[in-house]
C-alpha cells in the first residue's frame, strides 16, 4: 500500500524544482517570519521601549545624582562592594557615567532581554505546538523546521534590535559611541544564547510551562556562575568561572572600560551550535512529543499534605522559596549598601529628610527605612498568600473542599496560618539579613539580633494584612482581589513617599506601617495593640461572615 | 409502613438577585435506592444539590439530609456523604492520587485498597498532576474519591460528562454496587439511557419545580403506552373507544396511543378485529421528559441564569 501511494506521488515530485534538504525543511519561512512578527510586533515593541527607555532615563538619574567627575571618582572607591559585585556584576569603570550605567543597569537588561526571548521563543514555539495550532500549519506546504527556524531567527533579530536601540539609546545620552555599540552588542550576544537555549528547551519539555522552566533554569545558573565569579574576583578581574555563564561573555566584553568584542564571538558561536542542535533534535522526534519524560508526582499525599495546614503549605512551596530567597537577597542588599548610601547621602537634602524621617541619626533612619521597606515586601507576601482563600473559591475549588468535613471557619483558619507564621520569619529573616550585612559593613556582628527584634514590630502589621484580606474574601469575594492590592498600593505610597508629596503629619505617621516604632524610635506598644485590635476585628467579622453566605459558584 | 428518606426535600425555594432558581422544589431519596434527577441546564438540579450540601441555603421550604439539617449540620453531615461535581476542579499542582488521599483524609475514611480498586478500574494513572489531566480524567479523580469512600449517600452531579462508554460501563456498575453496600445515590443526568438503567426513582424538574416524581414503572404507568398492529379489518372502530388517541391507519398497518386504564377495553375490541400482529411499547424515560419540555420549553431554560 505504501510503496503504491509512493510511486504515485514520485509523478508530482519529479515535476517540481529539487531542492536540498534543509531548503525542504525550511520552505515557507519567510511567510512564517511575517506571521510571527504580525502575532508579536506590540509585545516585541513594549519590550523594547522598556529596556532601550530605561538606558535614557537611568543615565539621566545618574548624571543628576554624580553630576562632576569628582562625585564620580568618589562613588568609584565605594561602588565596589561584594554586594554590587554579586547582583549587579563587579564594578569596573566606575569613576565614568557609562561605567555607572552598567553598574546600575546592564544586568537588568541583560536579563530582561533574557527573560523576553525564552518566554516568546517558547510562547511561539513549544506553546503553539501543545495547543495543536503547530499540527494544522504543518499539514499544510509547510517545510519540517520552518516554524522553528522562523521563530529563532525573529527572536535572534529581536535581540540584535533591542542591542542596537541600548546603544543609540546612550549615545543620544552623550556616552561614546564605542562603548555604546560594545554594550548593545554584549545584549544582543547573551540574548541570542538564550534563543538557542529556549530553542533547545523547546525540544526537551512537551508543555510551554515546562520549556519555560527549563530555560528560566538555564539563565538562573548562569547568572549565579557569574555572581560567584564576581565575587571571587582579583582586582575588578571575575575569576575565570565566568568563561563558564553566557551572562558572564557579555560582561567580559567591558563596554565603556576596554571595550572588547571578541567575546562576543563566544554567544554568537554559542546560539549557532545551541539553536544547530535544536535542530537535529527537532528533526528526530515526533510532532508534539518531547525529549523528556512527564514528571510524574507522588501516587500518594504524605501526612502532612493530608492536614489543612499541610496542605496549604504545599500548595504554596514554589511562591514561599521564592519569597525567601527574594527577601534574603533584599535584606543583605539593603544591608550591605546603608552604610555607603549614607557616605554619599547629605543630610540636609530634602530627599534624604523625607526618608530617613526627622532621624537625627541618619545611618538608623536609613537602615530603619529598609526595614519598613522590607516589611512592605513581607506584606505583599502575606496579601498573596492570604489571597488564597479567595483564589481557590473563585477556580471553583471550594466545591469539593466545603462539601467534606470541615467548617469554612476551619478551613480558612487553615489558610491564615501559613501567612501568619511565613510572616513572622520572613520578618526575623529580612531584619537578621539586613543586620548581617550591615554589621558586615561596620565589623559589628551583634547588628544581626537587634535588627531582626525591630523587624518583628511589623508582625502585627503583617497579621493585619491577613485579615484585610479575609474580611475582603468573606464580604466581597468578586472584587477583594483588586480591593486588597488597591488598598496596599495606596498604604505603600502612603508610607514609602508621603512625605515627598508634603502630606500631613496625621496621615504620613499612621498608615499601618509608619505608626509601628521605628528601629530609631522610641519603642511604644500602643500602635501595636491597636493594629492587633483591628486584625482580631477584621479577621473575626470576616470568618463569621465566611460562615455564613453563600459560596460563590465559579 | 415507614419509609426513611436519606434526602426529603418539600417546598425548597431560592433566588439569586432577581432569578427564582428554585421554586417550590421536591424530592425524595428513600435510604438504599438510587434517585434519578433529571431537568435541563438551568433548571435547579445543581441550585438543589448544592443546597443540600450546605454550601448555599435555601430561602424556604424544608430540606433534610440523613436526619439532619443540610445547612445547620453541615459539618457532621458531610462525613457521610460524597459529591462528585459536574465540572470537577482541582489543584493543578497536586497529583490525582494525592487529591484523592486529601479527599478522603478530610472525610475521615480514607481506605488506600479500596481507592486502589477504583483507580484501576476507572483506569486512572494516579502519579500524574491534575493540570495534565482532561475533563474526563478529573471527573474520573472525583469518582474515584466519592466511590471508595464509606459515604452513605452519594450526590452525582451529571457524573458521566467527559467519560468514554467503557468508562460510562465501570461507573453504571460502581453505582449498582453501591446500591448493593445499602448506599443512597443521588444521580442528576442528562443521560435517559443512563437514568433508566440504574434509578429506581426519577424526579423531573422545570423551572425550579418538581413536575413529575416516583418509580419509573408508576410514572408509565399512568402514561399512555404507544399500540402499533397489524390488522386485516378496518380499525376506525378503535377510534371510538374513550382513551385512545392518535391513531393512524396505513394500510394494514395501525398505531395508536392508549391511556393504560383504556387498555382491556381496547384490547377487547382489537381482538375483534383479527391482529396478526402487535406491538405494545410504554413511553420511554425520554418521552416523559419531553412531554415537560417541548423544543420551545427547553430553549427556554437555558435563558434562565445559573448562580
Amino acid at each position: 500500500m505504501s510503496t503504491r501511494v509512493a510511486a504515485r506521488s514520485a509523478a508530482p515530485d519529479a515535476a517540481l524544482p529539487r531542492a536540498g534538504v534543509l531548503a525542504d525543511a525550511a520552505l515557507g519561512v519567510g511567510i512564517l517570519m511575517r506571521f510571527i512578527l504580525r502575532r508579536n510586533w506590540l509585545r516585541m515593541l513594549i519590550w523594547l521601549i522598556v529596556l532601550a527607555g530605561m538606558v535614557v532615563l537611568v543615565i539621566d538619574s545618574q548624571r543628576s545624582l554624580f553630576p562632576t567627575q569628582a562625585d564620580r571618582d568618589a562613588y568609584a572607591k565605594v561602588a565596589n562592594t561584594p554586594a554590587i559585585a554579586a547582583l549587579t556584576g563587579l564594578p569596573y569603570a566606575a569613576g565614568t557615567l557609562g561605567g555607572i550605567l552598567n553598574i546600575k543597569l546592564w544586568m537588568t537588561v541583560a536579563i530582561g532581554l533574557s527573560f523576553a526571548v525564552i518566554f516568546m521563543v517558547n510562547r511561539n514555539g513549544r506553546a503553539e505546538e501543545e495547543s495543536g495550532r503547530t499540527e494544522l500549519l504543518r499539514s499544510g506546504v509547510l517545510g519540517k523546521n520552518a516554524y522553528s527556524l522562523a521563530n529563532w531567527l525573529v527572536f535572534s533579530a529581536f535581540a540584535v534590535v533591542v542591542g542596537l536601540a541600548c546603544s543609540a539609546a546612550a549615545i543620544s545620552q552623550g556616552l561614546p559611541a564605542d562603548g555604546a555599540f560594545v554594550m548593545g552588542g554584549s545584549f544582543a550576544g547573551v540574548g541570542f544564547v538564550f534563543v538557542g537555549v529556549a530553542a533547545i528547551a523547546g525540544q526537551l519539555a512537551r508543555t510551554s510551562r515546562g520549556a519555560n522552566a527549563l530555560a528560566s533554569t538555564v539563565l538562573a545558573v548562569s547568572y549565579l556562575i557569574r555572581a560567584v565569579a564576581d565575587v571571587n574576583a582579583t582586582d575588578d578581574r571575575a575569576s575565570w568561572l565566568t568563561w563558564l555563564s553566557p551572562i558572564g561573555w557579555g560582561q567580559q566584553t567591558r563596554s565603556y572600560g576596554e571595550n572588547l568584542w571578541w567575546p562576543l564571538l563566544l554567544c554568537l558561536a554559542g546560539g549557532t551550535l545551541l539553536c544547530g542542535i535544536a535542530l537535529a533534535l527537532e528533526r528526530r522526534r515526533d510532532l508534539g512529543a518531547g525529549l523528556l519524560p512527564d514528571r510524574v508526582g507522588p501516587r500518594t499525599a504524605s501526612a502532612l499534605v493530608r492536614t489543612q495546614v499541610g496542605l496549604s503549605l504545599r500548595l504554596q512551596r514554589g511562591s514561599l522559596i521564592g519569597w525567601t530567597v527574594g527577601i534574603i537577597v533584599g535584606g543583605l542588599f539593603f544591608g550591605g549598601v546603608a552604610k555607603a548610601m549614607v557616605d554619599l547621602l547629605k543630610p540636609d537634602n530634602p530627599i534624604t529628610q523625607a526618608f530617613v524621617g526627622g532621624s537625627t541619626n541618619v545611618l538608623d533612619g536609613l537602615l530603619g527605612f529598609f526595614l519598613m521597606a522590607n516589611a512592605l515586601l513581607v506584606a505583599a507576601f502575606v496579601l498573596q498568600s492570604t489571597d488564597s482563600i479567595r483564589a481557590e473559591e473563585a477556580a471553583g475549588r471550594t466545591e469539593i473542599q466545603w462539601s467534606s468535613a470541615i467548617s469554612r471557619v476551619r478551613w480558612a483558619a487553615a489558610r491564615m496560618v501559613v501567612p501568619a507564621v511565613a510572616s513572622l520569619g520572613l520578618l526575623a529573616l529580612s531584619g537578621a539579613c539586613v543586620g548581617l550585612a550591615y554589621g558586615a559593613a561596620v565589623d559589628d556582628p551583634s547588628q544581626s539580633g537587634r535588627f531582626a527584634l525591630a523587624s518583628l514590630a511589623y508582625w502585627p502589621t503583617a497579621l493585619l494584612m491577613v485579615g484585610l484580606v479575609v474580611f475582603c474574601a468573606a464580604v466581597i469575594p468578586r472584587a477583594a482581589a483588586a480591593v486588597t492590592w488597591g488598598i496596599y498600593g495606596v498604604v505603600v505610597i502612603l508610607s514609602m513617599f508621603g512625605d515627598l508629596f508634603g502630606l500631613p503629619d496625621w496621615v504620613t505617621k499612621n498608615t499601618p506601617f509608619t505608626a509601628v516604632p521605628r528601629l530609631d524610635e522610641t519603642f511604644t506598644i500602643l500602635p501595636l495593640v491597636v493594629i492587633t485590635v483591628l486584625v482580631l476585628v477584621a479577621g473575626g467579622v470576616g470568618l463569621w461572615v465566611l460562615q455564613r453566605r453563600d459560596m460563590v459558584s465559579a | 409502613m415507614t419509609t426513611t428518606f436519606a434526602v426529603d426535600v418539600r417546598g425548597l425555594t431560592k433566588r439569586f438577585g432577581t432569578t427564582r432558581a428554585l421554586d417550590g422544589l421536591n424530592l425524595q431519596v428513600e435510604a438504599g435506592t438510587v434517585a434519578g434527577f433529571l431537568g435541563p441546564n438551568g433548571s435547579g438540579k445543581s441550585t438543589t444539590i448544592r443546597i443540600l450540601l450546605g454550601l448555599l441555603r435555601a430561602d424556604g421550604g424544608e430540606a433534610t439530609l440523613l436526619g439532619g439539617d443540610p445547612w445547620r449540620d453541615a459539618v457532621q453531615l458531610h462525613r457521610r456523604i460524597a459529591y462528585v461535581a459536574g465540572d470537577v476542579t482541582l489543584w493543578p499542582n497536586l497529583t490525582g492520587g494525592q487529591t484523592i488521599d486529601i479527599l478522603g483524609s478530610l472525610r475521615g475514611d480514607l481506605d488506600r485498597d479500596r481507592v486502589d480498586d477504583f483507580l484501576a478500574r476507572f483506569d486512572l494513572d494516579p502519579t500524574k498532576k491534575a493540570r495534565s489531566y482532561s475533563k474526563g480524567n478529573r471527573q474520573k479523580v472525583a469518582l474515584v474519591a466519592a466511590f471508595a469512600s464509606r459515604a452513605e449517600l452519594l450526590f452525582l452531579d451529571e457524573p458521566t460528562n467527559g467519560l468514554d462508554p467503557l468508562m460510562e460501563g465501570v461507573f453504571t456498575e460502581c453505582v449498582a454496587e453501591a446500591r448493593a453496600e445499602g448506599r443512597s445515590v443521588l444521580l442528576s443526568s442528562h443521560i435517559f439511557a443512563e437514568v433508566e438503567k440504574l434509578c429506581d426513582t426519577v424526579t423531573i424538574i422545570r423551572d425550579g419545580r418538581t413536575v413529575e416524581s416516583g418509580t419509573l414503572k408508576d410514572l408509565r404507568h399512568l402514561k399512555r403506552s404507544t399500540v402499533t398492529v397489524t390488522l386485516d379489518s378496518d380499525p376506525a372502530a378503535l377510534e371510538a373507544i374513550d382513551g385512545v388517541h392518535d391513531l393512524i391507519a396505513d394500510g394494514g398497518h395501525t398505531s395508536f396511543t392508549v391511556d393504560s386504564v383504556a387498555l382491556p377495553r381496547v384490547l377487547t375490541a382489537l381482538a375483534a378485529l383479527g391482529p396478526r400482529d402487535l406491538v405494545s411499547t410504554p413511553p420511554s424515560l425520554e418521552e416523559l421528559f419531553l412531554r415537560h419540555y417541548g423544543v420551545h420549553a427547553a430553549a427556554d431554560d437555558h435563558e434562565v441564569a445559573r448562580p
